[in-house]
Order: C-alpha cells, then sequence, then structure tokens
C-alpha cells in the first residue's frame, strides 16, 4: 500500500516513515509543506495520504486544506488527519458529504502501533476513523442540544460512540463484548429514539450520526 | 498711546476744574459767608470728579466712577447758589440737595456701579425725590430763599414748616431702608470683604445723616451753623475719597483689562493655579474661582476634581460658563456684589477659554498617564502571575510525572518474565500518553490550536462546544482574519468570562456574542446566574480589562445581584 506523508516536523516524518515501513506501509514520499503535499499527491496518486494540520506555509491550517483538497481532487486516495488538538468543526470538514476513506486522530495514537496501523487499513479500505476524544466532545455538546440522547441506555450511548467512530458492527461487538446480533439490535434503537433513516451502509451511517451530533 | 477713554476722561477733568475755577472766582465778591466755606463746594466737587475719573480709568465696566462724577457735578451745581448772578443762584438753590441723593446712590451701587435689588432702585429714586421734589416748599414758600424771591409763590411760613418736615420724614425714610440694605449686604458680604465694607458704609450713611441732623445736633452741641455746614461738607466730600481708596484695596483691588490678561495667558506665567488669580484680577474679585467641565461635559470640577453644584454656589455666587467652540470646557465662579456684569466676565471668560482648555486636557493628560502607569504595572503582573501558574503547572504536575515516567521505564530492564514485557511497555505508553495529554492542555490554554489556526470564530466554537453547561454562539459579520492581538484578546476575554460564569455564576445558560461594526469587534458574554460580579472581584477580569484598555477597547460589566451578568468588550480593529 503507498502512502504518502506530510509533516513539517522532520524527527516526527521520519518516525512516521519508519513506524509505516515496519508495518509493511510502503511510503513513496514524506514532505514538510502542505503546497508540496497536494503536488506530491498528484505525482504519485497513493492510496493513503497521512498529514499533520498545523503546518507550512503559513502554519494555520495548510495541512487540513491541503486534505480537503486532495479528498476533492482525488476521490480514490484515503486521507489520514493528525493533530495535537481534535475540534469538531474539523471533523465534519473532512467528512463532508462522503465519509469514505477518512481519518482524524490525535497525533500521539501513532504511539499505539498496532491500533494506529489498523486504523490505516480501515482508512485506505474506504472506512471512516473519528478519534474517541473528538466523539465524545460532540456525543457532549449534543446532550444540551438532543435530549433524544439522554434517553439512549448507558449501552446504546456506548454504540452510539463507537458508531460515530466509524466502526463496523463487528468492530463494536469485539470492543463491547455482545454479539453482532444485539449490536444491531443497539443500532436500530439508537435509529428510532433519534429519528435517523436506517441504513445498512457504514459511511452513510456515520454520516448520519455526525450530522445529527453536529447539528 | 492713551486709550479714548482716558482722553475722555481727561477731559471731563479738564471741565470739571474749568467750572470749578469759574465758581471760585463768582464767589470773590461775596461776603455772606466765609470765603473758605463758600469755596469747599467746587472743592468737594473736584474731589468727587477726581476720584470718579480715577476709579472710571482703572474700572471702565464699573459705573461707580461715572456715579462719582455725577456727584461731582450735582457739588458743583449746588455751589450755583452761593453766586451772585440770580439765574445761577435759582439752579443751585432748586439743585442744592442733589449731592446727598448722589451719595444715597454711591452707597447702594457700591461696589459694582449697579442698583441690584428693586429695593435699591426704590431707595434711590426716593433719595432723588426727596432731594429735588420735597425740596421745593423751602423756596415755593420762602421768597428769602432765592433772590428777589423769584422762586417763590407766596410766603407761608407753615407751609414751609409742614414741607421742612415731609423732606426730613422722608430723608430719614430713605436713610432707614438704606442702612437696613446695607446691614443685609454686610451680612452676607464674603468676610474678607466685610472688613472694607463696614467702615466704608458706616462712614457714608453718617455723611449723609450729617446734612438733616446737623441742623438739630449742631446748635445743642456749642456749634455755629457756619461750623456745622463746614462740617456736613468735609464729610461729605470724603465719601468718594473713602469709595475710590476701597476700590483700591482688599477684594475690590485695580482690574486689569482684558488685553493685559491675554498677554499674560500668552506668557510661561500663566499656571493653572495662577489662572483664576489673574482672572480675578481683571475682574476685580479676588474670590472669582475657575471650575473644569468634566470630559462629557455634563458636571463641573475644581482644580481638585471635586464635584461643584452649579444650583448650589452660596449667596450673590454667580456663574458664566466658559465655551470653546460650541462646547462648554468650564466655568467661571464670582462674587455678583463685586462684579455685577455677567457679559465682562463671559468677555475674560472667551479670553482665557483656550487656557482653560488646555489646563483641562493637561489635568486629563495627567490622569490617565497615572492610569496607564497603573495599567501597565497590572499587565507586567498579570504576565508574571501567568507564567508563575505556568511553572507551577509544570512543576507540579508534568514534572513528577515524567520522572515517575522515567523510573518506570527503568523497571522494564527489570521485568524478569519475557512475556510480562509487552505489558509493561503499555503501561509505559499510557503513562506518557496521560503526560502528552497534559503538556497539550497547557499549550492549548496558552494559545488555542484553533485561534492559531483558524481564528476568532473557530477557537469560541471550540471553546463553546468544551462548555460544561449549554452555551450558545451568535456570531455577525466576523468573516476572515482580524488582527492577532486583537482575536486573541477577544479569545481570552470570553475564554476568562465563560470560566467565571462556571465557576461563580450559578448560571444554567450562557450566550456570546460576537459582532464585528465598522471599526470594532464588539464582544458579549451573559449568563443568567447569581449576578454581583465586578470587575474589581477578580484578578483574570481586571487584567482583561487592562488589556482592552492597552489596545484602546472599552470594558463594561453589567451584574445587578440576582440579575446575571452583561459582560461586554469592544475592540477597535481597523477596518
Amino acid at each position: 500500500m503507498r502512502v504518502v506523508i506530510g509533516e513539517d516536523e522532520a524527527l516526527l516524518r521520519t518516525g512516521l516513515t519508519h513506524v509505516l515501513q515496519a508495518a509493511g506501509f510502503d511510503v513513496v514520499a514524506a514532505v514538510g509543506d502542505a503546497h508540496e503535499l497536494v503536488r506530491t499527491t498528484g505525482e504519485h496518486v497513493p492510496d493513503l495520504v497521512v498529514t499533520d494540520i498545523r503546518m507550512p506555509p503559513d502554519h494555520q491550517d495548510a495541512g487540513l486544506r491541503a486534505a480537503l483538497e486532495i479528498r476533492r481532487a482525488h476521490p480514490g486516495v484515503a486521507v489520514l488527519v493528525l493533530s495535537q488538538h481534535l475540534q469538531r468543526a474539523y471533523a465534519v470538514e473532512l467528512l463532508g458529504d462522503r465519509a469514505s476513506g477518512v481519518g482524524y486522530l490525535l497525533k500521539q495514537r501513532i504511539a499505539d502501533v498496532d491500533t494506529f496501523t489498523d486504523d490505516l487499513h480501515r482508512i485506505a479500505a474506504g472506512g471512516t476513523v473519528l478519534d474517541p476524544e473528538v466523539i465524545s466532545l460532540m456525543v457532549a455538546r449534543a446532550r444540551g442540544q438532543h435530549d433524544a440522547l439522554d434517553r439512549l441506555t448507558p449501552r446504546q450511548q456506548q454504540v452510539l460512540a463507537l458508531m460515530s467512530e466509524g466502526r463496523t458492527n463487528a468492530s463494536i461487538a469485539r470492543t463491547l463484548s455482545i454479539s453482532e446480533r444485539a449490536v444491531v439490535q443497539h443500532t436500530s434503537h439508537i435509529y428510532d429514539q433519534l429519528d435517523l433513516a436506517l441504513s445498512d451502509d457504514d459511511h452513510r451511517r456515520v454520516l448520519a450520526v455526525i450530522r445529527y451530533l453536529s447539528s | 498711546m492713551r486709550s479714548p477713554l482716558t482722553l475722555s476722561l481727561a477731559l471731563i477733568g479738564t471741565s470739571g476744574a474749568l467750572v470749578a475755577g469759574v465758581e471760585l472766582a463768582l464767589f470773590a465778591d461775596q461776603r455772606a459767608a466765609p470765603w473758605w466755606l463758600l469755596a469747599s463746594f467746587p472743592a468737594g466737587g473736584l474731589v468727587h470728579l477726581a476720584a470718579g475719573l480715577v476709579a472710571w480709568r482703572r474700572r471702565p465696566g464699573n459705573r461707580t466712577g461715572p456715579i462719582m462724577v455725577i456727584g461731582g457735578l450735582s457739588w458743583f451745581a449746588a455751589a450755583l447758589a452761593n453766586t451772585a448772578a440770580p439765574v445761577l443762584v435759582a439752579v443751585g438753590v432748586v439743585l442744592a440737595t442733589t449731592p446727598l441723593a448722589v451719595a444715597v446712590w454711591l452707597l447702594h451701587a457700591f461696589p459694582s456701579g449697579r442698583l441690584r435689588s428693586r429695593t435699591s432702585r426704590l431707595t434711590v429714586v426716593g433719595a432723588f425725590v426727596v432731594s429735588l421734589v420735597l425740596e421745593a416748599p423751602r423756596y415755593l414758600f420762602d421768597p428769602g430763599a432765592s433772590p428777589d424771591g423769584v422762586l417763590a409763590v407766596g410766603q407761608r411760613a407753615d407751609l414751609l414748616q409742614a414741607g421742612t418736615w415731609l423732606q426730613r420724614g422722608a430723608g430719614m425714610l430713605v436713610m432707614l431702608v438704606t442702612a437696613g440694605v446695607l446691614v443685609d449686604r454686610l451680612r452676607t458680604a464674603e468676610p474678607g470683604h466685610r472688613g472694607v465694607l463696614l467702615p466704608l458704609y458706616g462712614y457714608g450713611t453718617l455723611a449723609v445723616l450729617a446734612t438733616p441732623l446737623g441742623p438739630l445736633l449742631g446748635p445743642p452741641a456749642g456749634l455755629s451753623v457756619v461750623q456745622v455746614v463746614g462740617v456736613q461738607i468735609v464729610l461729605l466730600a470724603g465719601v468718594p475719597v473713602a469709595f475710590a481708596a476701597a476700590m483700591l484695596r482688599g477684594g475690590f483691588a485695580r482690574t486689569s483689562d482684558v488685553q493685559e490678561l491675554s498677554a499674560w495667558l500668552a506668557s510661561s506665567a500663566a499656571t493653572p493655579a495662577l489662572l483664576a488669580d489673574a482672572l480675578g484680577r481683571t475682574l476685580g474679585d479676588a474670590s472669582l474661582q475657575v471650575v473644569y467641565a468634566s470630559r462629557d461635559g455634563r458636571a463641573l470640577l475644581d482644580g481638585d476634581g471635586a464635584a461643584v453644584d452649579a444650583s448650589a454656589l452660596g449667596e450673590h455666587r454667580a456663574l458664566v460658563d466658559i465655551e470653546l467652540g460650541s462646547r462648554r470646557i468650564g466655568a467661571i465662579v464670582y462674587d455678583a456684589t463685586v462684579v455685577d456684569d455677567a457679559e465682562s466676565v463671559r468677555r475674560v471668560g472667551q479670553v482665557a477659554a483656550l487656557a482653560i482648555d488646555h489646563d483641562r486636557l493637561t489635568a486629563e493628560l495627567r490622569a490617565s498617564h497615572a492610569d496607564l502607569q497603573r495599567s501597565r504595572a497590572r499587565l507586567v503582573d498579570a504576565g508574571d502571575r501567568a507564567r508563575q501558574r505556568i511553572a507551577q503547572d509544570l512543576h507540579d504536575g508534568l514534572q513528577v510525572e515524567l520522572v515517575l515516567l522515567a523510573l518506570e521505564a527503568q523497571q522494564l530492564a527489570r521485568v524478569e518474565q519475557a512475556a510480562r514485557l509487552p505489558e509493561a511497555a503499555t503501561h509505559l505508553r499510557l503513562g506518557i500518553d496521560g503526560a502528552a495529554r497534559e503538556l497539550r492542555g497547557i499549550v492549548h490554554a496558552l494559545m488555542p490550536a484553533a485561534l492559531v489556526e483558524r481564528g476568532l470564530t473557530a477557537a469560541i466554537e471550540d471553546l463553546v462546544d468544551r462548555m460544561p453547561l449549554p452555551t450558545r454562539l451568535a456570531v455577525a459579520e466576523v468573516d476572515g482574519r482580524l488582527p492577532a492581538t486583537v482575536e486573541r484578546t477577544a479569545y481570552f476575554v470570553v475564554a476568562e468570562a465563560l470560566t467565571n460564569a462556571v465557576k461563580h455564576a450559578a448560571a444554567e445558560t450562557l450566550t456570546v456574542t460576537l459582532e464585528h461594526v465598522p471599526r470594532r469587534l464588539v464582544i458579549g458574554v451573559t449568563d443568567d446566574g447569581v449576578g454581583g460580579a465586578t470587575q474589581q472581584a477578580g484578578a483574570g477580569l481586571h487584567g482583561l480589562a487592562d488589556r482592552v484598555d492597552a489596545l484602546g477597547g472599552r470594558f463594561s460589566i453589567h451584574s445587578p445581584a440576582g440579575g446575571g451578568t452583561q459582560l461586554r468588550v469592544e475592540l477597535p480593529c481597523g477596518s
């Protein structure tokens, strides 16, 4: 699997390259500038782009804007955005109206190498991965806006959070040590409570839930 | 160069001296009375004239001088009675007691030269009626009073007697009322003026009373008629001298003219403390005060910054606004008994307006400079305290945690069962994750990522997202980035206000508003809590007020007890 890395911190760029190579990824380019990242991606058209948000040239959100541009220009390229600080707005922007092949994680998640490479594979395979921290932020905020969330059982709230992170039913079942059938029951109850249209498509499911939480 | 006034006055003086000379010449062949007694009338007139001209020249706006000059003319007129020409004698007889009426006028009009009360005006009119109308029986019913009885209509001793008593009675009434007015004036006079006014009024009253009382009290006291008349004349002639002298000392000091004031104001000697003195000298009122308008022009403040109540200045104190353009910049408070002419006060105020405005600006500048110094000190202090807090946070938390993590890492070397190594390593990683999270929190508090990456609106949205209470955010017209200092200050104002609301206000909901109006960013943070918050209460808010002030913004907090708290901050921001 071919990867392009965008990270302006040289040490971290090298570390990330090593981690990915060790996990069997083919790092075709590692750059330290957002414009460079867009250009290199256009050149290599990799399977996956991993990028930081705050990057040259402006040291503001150039990395995020590069990620959005890549997602627009190359729908086939999966994108993972890493950051020191997570924001609801960024998650919503990144997803846009197409939740496939996209991820938004705290930078420190790299350290848990197994989970991290797992997430990379899921994203590259067209999945969605949102950091639990940004999801809990969104859920906490949404509880002040929607009474329906308080009517969910603690278990259903766990399922909702995992769904929002982009997990599949199987993954949720594994994490909560329950059957996939139980997960399906929970999700349909959640759909009823939140008045969401039922969807088997994982991407649509994430989009619907995130939009609900963010509204 | 001599002013037109000086020339006119010189002309009056010269004419008066000529009249006196002619009269003296006419008395030369009179044998009816001692020559010196006859001469004392024109002499008294000259004294009046001289005193009046001096007063007139030194204080052109004051009518005391002109009154004295009129007094001088009345003496010349009265003196005509002693000439040999029948027509002149007749005029002299008719006007014989007018000097007394003028003396009463002078008593009432001093020191401003104007009759300020209705009582004074009526009394002076009464004095003239007594001296002109009630004098008539003396010559109408006594053929001996005028040469060949030209003025007489008959010899009626009874009517003459009645007329004389009527005149004396009316004259006494005029003098009683005058005494009452003068006593009242003494009672309400400035303490500094009282010492001058008391002997002056006393002497004036005595001099006037000497005329009707002299013939009654003189002979029993063993004085001849000639001696009585001599005493009367000397006393009356001394009146203008005494009044003119009073004008030259104490509160009625010599006045300088407006041109002189302008020259003084332009000189380097002009200092705020001396300004009131200079204006007082120009207007002849040592009690004059200059007060300054507050910045909004509504209140008046004295030199020490204490408020002056324009409606409670005290009796006889008057106030004239000083305006520059159409703006009130201050006022002159003066003694209306000394300076009767508000127009001259206004004129002097106009000349002094620039100097007064300069004083006011200087005072404001000093005050704002002192504020600035204090605010800068607080900013430095706030910076130090923030630094200390960060150091403390790092020292108590992260530093300790890193030492423990280092120990834990060292423990990995001692893990005896290889199978337990991955577990220990994961534990270590989680510990490092925790330390990293803490560090991110500190970094975020110092400079939020969203503020750096996206600007104010995004940063406040992120802040609101993380609020533990329902928080409404309304943003209007804030597009694109604002100047960095404005964004940061606005962000920290909102962050501090929200933190305070959560900690102290016991609020249920919070509202944050951001509005970009032309050249200003208006920030509002409102809660529905217990209220009672003050800028002084929290060092945090005070520090922020200084920050806002440093950017030239405005900071206001409205927090009635039980009525929630509304914080409003305006920051200038270029466009």
